[in-house]
This record gives C-alpha cells, sequence and structure tokens, in this order.
C-alpha cells in the first residue's frame, strides 16, 4: 500500500538532513558544552563532567530561584490564561452580546504586539508617579492602592505574570471560541428542555467537548511559559535585583558574561524539563482521545 | 500512470526548489570582511570598513563628516557599521575569531587587562606612527599593551562628580560637603525642605555602581600598589573595606530617602528633565552634562546653574580619572591596512581633533593637549585643585567587565533582597569566577 503513496520517503529527505545538521545536531553539541568548561576567554575547552549541574543545583544558588521562577510563572499564567480565556470565549458566545467580532477583535489584539513594545508600554504605564496606573487609581479615590508595580518585591511578579496573561488570554480566547462553535447546538437545545441550568450545561457538555482543545491550549500554555524571556527581559529585566529572574534571562546573562557553559547547562535543564513535562502531556492526550 | 510521473516530477523540483531556498541562507555575505571590492592599492575606490558600537561613534555625526572629508581628498571610502552596544564585544570577538572583522575596529578601552578583548592579538602595531607620541601618556597607555601602541582615540579622561543645584543650595544655605556625613546633612535639609536630595536612576543598570569604584583614591590612599596587588591576587577584593563601607552608605541614603521614591523606576534618559525641573539637589555626572542640559532645556542654564564637587562617599575627596574610553584599531587580516593608517593620520591632523571637539556637544576634552579643552577657566581651576587617582575599573581585573550584575546587586539591596555584606560577597564570587574561568595565573 505504501508504495502507492504519492510522495516517496526521499522527498523529505532535504528537509530531514537540513533539519539534523541545523537542529538537532547543535542541540546534542549544546548538551555536550555543557559537560565543559566553554567560555569566551580562552579558546581551549576541558571537560568538567558534572561541574555545571552541580553548581546549579548545590546549595542556595541563584540558579533555583530563576528555576523556581520559572515554573512559578509557568504554572499560574497556564491557568490564568486558560480560565481567563475560556471565560471571556464563553461570555462572546453568548447571544445577548452585541459586537461580538469586533470585541473579540479587542480582546485578541494583544497578541500580535511584540513583547519588546508591550513591556516599555507596561513599564511607562506603571511608574509610580508618572505611571497611569497609580494617576488613575489616585484620581478615582483608590489612591490606597497605588503601588510600586515594578519594584516591590512582593508585588513585581505577579504584576509580570498579570502582564503577560492579558497579552496572551486573547490567543486562547479565539481558540476555545472556535471549539465551542464547533459544539452541535442540539446536545444545548436537549439539555435546556431537560431543564439544565447555565453551569450543568458547561459542567456535562462544553467541558467535556472542548477538553482536546483545552489540552492543546495547555500544551502551548506550558511550553511558552516554560521559555518565557521577552516578556521578563522587557518589564524587569529580571529585576529588582533578581527578584523576576527566569531560566531564559539566566542564560542570557551567562552568555553575556561569557560564561557559554554555563548557559548551555541551564538550556539543557530547561530542554529536559520540557521534553519530560511535554511527554506526559502527550500521554495524557493520547489516553483522552482513546 | 502517466499523470503519476508528472506528478512526481513536479514535486521533486519543488523539493529541490525550497532546499536550494532554505540554504541560501546559509551562504555568507562577503561584504562584512571588507575584503573583496576594488583591489587597487593606490587608494582610488578603495572601501574601508569601520565596525563600532553605538556608543563608539558620537551621536552628532562629527566622526562620519570627517570621513566624508577624507574620502573628498583621498578617493578611499569609509563604510560605518553600528551594531548595539550590549553585543558589540561578544560580536566583534566572534567575527576576529572568524576573520570576517572589519579592517578598522571601534572597542572600549583598556585593552591591557586581562578581562579585556585582546586588540593586540588581532590588530597591527602601530608604535612607529608619528602621532602617538601626541596623545596624553594615560590614553597611549589605555591603547597599548607590552609597551606597543595598537590604537587611536580622541575621547579626554571621564571624571564623574556630583553635579548641584546651585539655586537649591543657596536658598537652604548649605555648604559643599566634604565628608559622607556632611552629605548625609545637607540631604536632610533638602529633604525637610520638600526638595528630592539625590536623582538615581537604577534602571539602566550603571549609574547607581559609580560610588564604589569611582573612588578607588581611599583604595591608593591606604595602599599605593594596591591594584597590582589585587591583580596578582594577593590581596583580595573582600578585604578592602571602602566597598562596604560605601555600600552601607549608599544602603542607608536610600532607605532615609535621599534617592526619592522612584529610585528604582527612573530612568538616566529622564535624568537631564529632572535636573531641570529644580526639584533634584544633585546628581552623579560628568561635567558635561551641564551642557546637555541646558541644549535640552534652554530655560535652566545649567552651565551657570550647577556646580560640582568630588563625591564624598567613604569621605573620599580624590577625583576618580577613567582614562579609559573607546579606541579605534586595524586588523591585521584587512586588505588595506596603509589606507586606515592613512585614515588615522587624516583624524589625527590638529585642524581634525579640532573640529571632533567642536562637533560633540557632550565632550569637553580631548586626550591631545594640544586641543585646548572646552572647560571655563573656573572649572578648569577646579579641575587643576584636584588630587586625582585612576578609577579602579580600569586599573583592576574583573571589575568592569560586571559592572551590570552589581548594578543589579545594589538593586537588590535597595528592596532589600540583599545586605550590603552580601553584594561585596557577591562582587568577590564573581570575580574569582571569572578569573578561574580565563585561568588566571594569580588564581591557580
Amino acid at each position: 500500500m505504501n508504495r502507492k503513496k504519492l510522495y516517496p520517503w526521499y522527498f523529505a529527505s532535504g528537509a530531514a538532513v537540513l533539519f539534523f545538521l541545523l537542529c538537532f545536531l547543535p542541540g546534542i553539541i549544546g548538551i555536550a558544552y555543557s559537560f565543559t568548561d566553554w567560555n569566551n576567554f580562552t579558546n581551549d575547552i576541558r571537560f568538567v563532567g558534572l561541574d555545571n549541574y552541580k553548581r546549579i543545583f548545590e546549595g542556595n544558588s541563584e540558579y533555583l530561584l530563576y528555576i523556581k521562577n520559572t515554573l512559578v510563572f509557568t504554572v499560574v499564567t497556564t491557568i490564568a490564561k486558560t480560565v481567563v480565556g475560556l471565560a471571556l470565549a464563553l461570555l462572546l458566545t453568548r447571544p445577548f452580546i452585541k459586537m461580538k467580532n469586533f470585541q473579540r477583535m479587542i480582546i485578541f489584539s494583544p497578541q500580535v504586539m511584540s513583547y519588546l513594545v508591550v513591556g516599555l508600554v507596561f513599564k511607562s504605564m506603571l511608574h509610580p508617579t508618572t505611571g497611569f496606573l497609580n494617576n488613575f487609581l489616585q484620581d478615582i479615590g483608590l489612591g490606597a492602592l497605588a503601588k510600586n508595580w515594578l519594584t516591590d518585591l512582593n508585588i513585581v511578579f505577579p504584576t509580570v505574570m498579570t502582564v503577560d496573561t492579558w497579552k496572551g488570554m486573547g490567543y486562547i480566547m479565539v481558540v476555545v471560541i472556535a471549539g465551542i462553535m464547533s459544539i452541535a447546538p442540539e446536545y444545548y437545545e436537549a439539555a435546556s428542555i431537560d431543564g439544565a441550568n447555565f453551569f450543568q450545561q458547561l459542567k456535562s457538555i462544553t467541558i467535556p467537548l472542548l477538553k482536546p482543545v483545552l489540552v492543546n491550549a495547555t500544551v502551548l500554555n506550558v511550553t511558552y511559559g516554560l521559555r518565557v524571556f521577552d516578556m521578563v527581559y522587557s518589564l524587569t529585566n529580571g529585576g529588582p535585583g533578581n527578584a523576576t529572574g527566569v531560566i531564559n534571562t539566566a542564560v542570557y546573562k551567562e552568555f553575556s558574561k561569557g560564561d557559554l557553559a554555563m548557559g548551555t547547562t541551564l538550556s539543557s535543564v530547561l530542554f529536559f524539563v520540557v521534553l519530560a513535562l511535554l511527554y506526559f502531556i502527550i500521554k495524557s492526550m493520547e489516553d483522552t482521545e482513546v | 500512470m502517466k499523470k503519476n510521473v508528472v506528478k512526481r516530477l513536479l514535486g521533486l523540483s519543488m523539493a529541490a526548489v525550497l532546499t536550494a531556498g532554505l540554504l541560501g541562507g546559509c551562504g555568507s555575505d562577503g561584504g562584512d570582511g571588507g575584503n573583496d571590492g576594488g583591489s587597487s592599492s593606490g587608494g582610488k575606490g578603495v572601501t574601508l570598513t569601520f565596525g563600532s558600537h553605538q556608543s563608539g561613534l558620537p551621536t552628532s555625526g562629527i566622526v562620519q563628516d570627517l570621513a566624508k572629508e577624507f574620502e573628498e581628498e583621498t578617493g578611499i571610502k569609509v563604510d560605518f557599521q553600528i551594531s548595539p552596544d550590549a553585543q558589540w564585544r561578544d560580536l566583534i570577538k566572534v567575527k576576529l575569531d572568524s576573520g570576517e572583522a572589519p579592517d578598522i575596529i571601534c572597542v572600549d578601552t583598556p585593552i591591557g587587562l586581562a578581562s579585556s578583548i585582546h586588540m593586540d592579538q588581532y590588530c597591527i602595531e602601530l608604535t612607529d606612527q608619528d602621532w602617538t607620541s601626541r596623545m596624553e601618556d594615560s590614553a597611549r597607555s589605555a591603547v597599548s599593551a607590552n609597551d606597543k601602541v595598537y590604537g587611536i582615540t580622541f575621547p579626554g579622561a571621564k571624571m564623574y562628580f556630583y553635579l548641584y543645584n546651585k539655586q537649591i543650595f543657596e536658598e537652604l544655605d548649605l555648604e559643599i560637603p566634604t565628608t559622607y556625613k556632611e552629605l548625609k546633612d545637607i540631604c536632610q535639609k533638602m529633604l525637610d525642605a520638600g526638595y528630592t536630595p539625590i536623582y538615581e536612576a537604577t534602571t539602566n543598570g550603571w549609574h547607581q555602581v559609580l560610588p564604589l569604584f569611582e573612588t578607588g583614591g581611599l583604595w591608593l590612599a591606604d595602599d599605593p600598589d594596591i591594584y597590582d596587588k589585587l591583580n596578582a591576587n594577593e590581596v583580595e577584593l573582600e578585604s578592602i573595606p571602602h566597598l562596604l563601607t560605601i555600600i552601607e552608605q549608599l544602603d542607608e541614603c536610600a532607605k532615609a530617602g535621599y534617592f526619592g521614591a522612584d529610585y528604582l523606576s527612573n530612568t538616566m534618559e529622564n535624568a537631564k528633565g529632572a535636573m531641570a525641573s529644580g526639584e533634584y539637589g544633585m546628581i552623579i555626572n560628568e561635567m558635561g552634562f551641564r551642557g546637555e542640559v541646558e541644549a535640552d532645556y534652554p530655560d535652566f542654564k545649567a552651565t551657570e546653574e550647577m556646580g560640582a564637587f568630588v563625591m564624598p562617599w567613604g569621605d573620599n575627596q580624590v577625583i576618580g580619572v577613567n582614562p579609559a574610553s573607546n579606541a579605534y584599531f586595524i586588523n591585521k587580516e584587512s586588505k588595506y591596512t596603509e589606507e586606515a593608517k592613512q585614515f588615522f593620520e587624516f583624524l589625527a591632523r590638529p585642524e581634525n581633533l579640532q573640529k571632533r571637539l567642536d562637533g560633540q556637544p557632550e565632550l569637553n576634552a580631548l586626550c591631545w593637549p594640544e586641543v585646548e579643552s572646552k572647560y571655563s577657566e573656573e572649572d578648569q581651576a577646579f579641575i587643576d585643585s584636584l588630587e586625582k587617582a585612576n578609577v579602579v575599573q580600569t586599573s583592576v581585573n574583573y571589575i568592569d567587565s560586571q559592572w551590570m550584575d552589581v548594578g543589579k546587586d545594589l538593586e537588590a539591596m535597595y528592596t532589600g533582597a540583599m545586605t550590603p555584606e552580601d553584594v561585596v560577597d557577591t562582587i568577590a564570587n564573581r570575580r574569582n569566577e571569572q578569573a578561574e574561568l580565563q585561568r588566571d595565573p594569580g588564581w591557580e
């Protein structure tokens, strides 16, 4: 049967060879470099075994904070984007909402903006004295809520995650809307004849039928969250101090410091984490399809 | 059947086209190397490539203007390739190692420190050029390695002062502080009168670090050989008392509100406006900053309204002099080294030096003593009256390379995530780490 296929395997070989040479091989070499002391200052590279990994996981190194921050960021933004995206999608598919497409477009629009632009705009909006947010709060008599959004240690990370959620929720909303539209209206009709209210319908019809869509959205959110860089870099550059540093800002810092081996070690750690998580997520996806 | 063959052929050729398209991106653009182009040796038709980071070339474009005049005179064109500051150091290293570096390279000096880019390995020696003897000694040493000159540099030594608003000082009857205690006192008085005593901005990452290393005079007063001993690792950085003292003082001032409420959100780009607003008392900057303020805010006559004094952190009274700046070097691999030397000669002509100084509002002096500085008589007399010492970052290894990291450490201290002791330890550890990475003999 396979022989009758229109395109034989060797048609893909060009792309496969390029992928192997330009993506796969450098990746493997990168992992190999994490066992050396490769740096910017000398040309000879020495094998140092697991020293770089030890430096990450030993004692109370700053790298552990970056790994913790990355995981917190991933979990919180994934849940927030999914919940808010789902809520907006449910709202914007209700029949009583006017100008649905216009509103969907507005909520989706942050998605098409560059991270750097969003970061710079929010940086000035969140400035403690000249920023829009604090001035607005003061004008409506809520001056007590005005905060040092990007410099207070207790608030800065939630701020970054909120901005990221604001930017990313529109995309999840669009994906979920597409999912909702594909659910046959007969289910809802039957349910309402049986007297099911909105929440019962949501629990028994919408959510179960949206499961594949939500799993996909979660995969996207998790892989994005673990690899986050631009949002943190443009808003706080990992600051104040190292409070909002994540793995990729640390990788960037190590590379610019010239400690290339440490940079590749951190990237390798990230790679293994993403690989492990994806394995489980894809496994669970297979289960749902069966 | 026939249809299938046609489809196959079509598919195969499409795949080939796509592959070729992908590979097309892999080709190198030889233009960067500057090794192509005209092959004549007489100058005409030659294009010199000049690679620099953004801050290596004055924003006024005066170097480009000079290059145009050079082209009119000799027919040799200079093509400027400018890269962002943050990436330049890594980029030029890669380009030098891969043989793709431009003919003329602009990098930050000094080049003699272990942590510098080793331009002596990549560039031709210029010791035999006539102009080398006309540069100031300190500037010449910044572009030299092992007593051989490799580059040409122009900006005069950098000195960071506290620039203060004379009007506020008069109004509150304040004296210029010479000790930390006096500085604290005047800050408190300004704060009580409703002014913000000091404009500080930590978001740029570099400005808050100046008090730590511009006060090398304190270190040298304890031991004149301290810089050499630190470089040989005979003395540890942690053992220098002034470092911790000054960091503690910075912390104290920040907590007392002397930097205002927003110093963690402020940027240096807004410093001019802040000083011109008259709400801030002092700022650490070069004297030329006043000219920049006046250019942007003509209503505030900054050159008259702002005075200068030595930063009294740790009771320091010695002005830190930083002879390092950026300098131009000629790539060893370049085909046009003679033409590049010609360009340097052209730039070193007295009339062109003058043009350079005139064309750069932020620059007060060149490191060429034959060109008179733009300092007013008063400023010049003030500078001449001061005791001077080289700053730490141009003399001690592995300080300049972690400058921005130290800025973050201080930021962490201000937010309460680190103590002053932690900051000193972190700086020292980072220094050891970098020295070990580079296999510095002092650390073996």
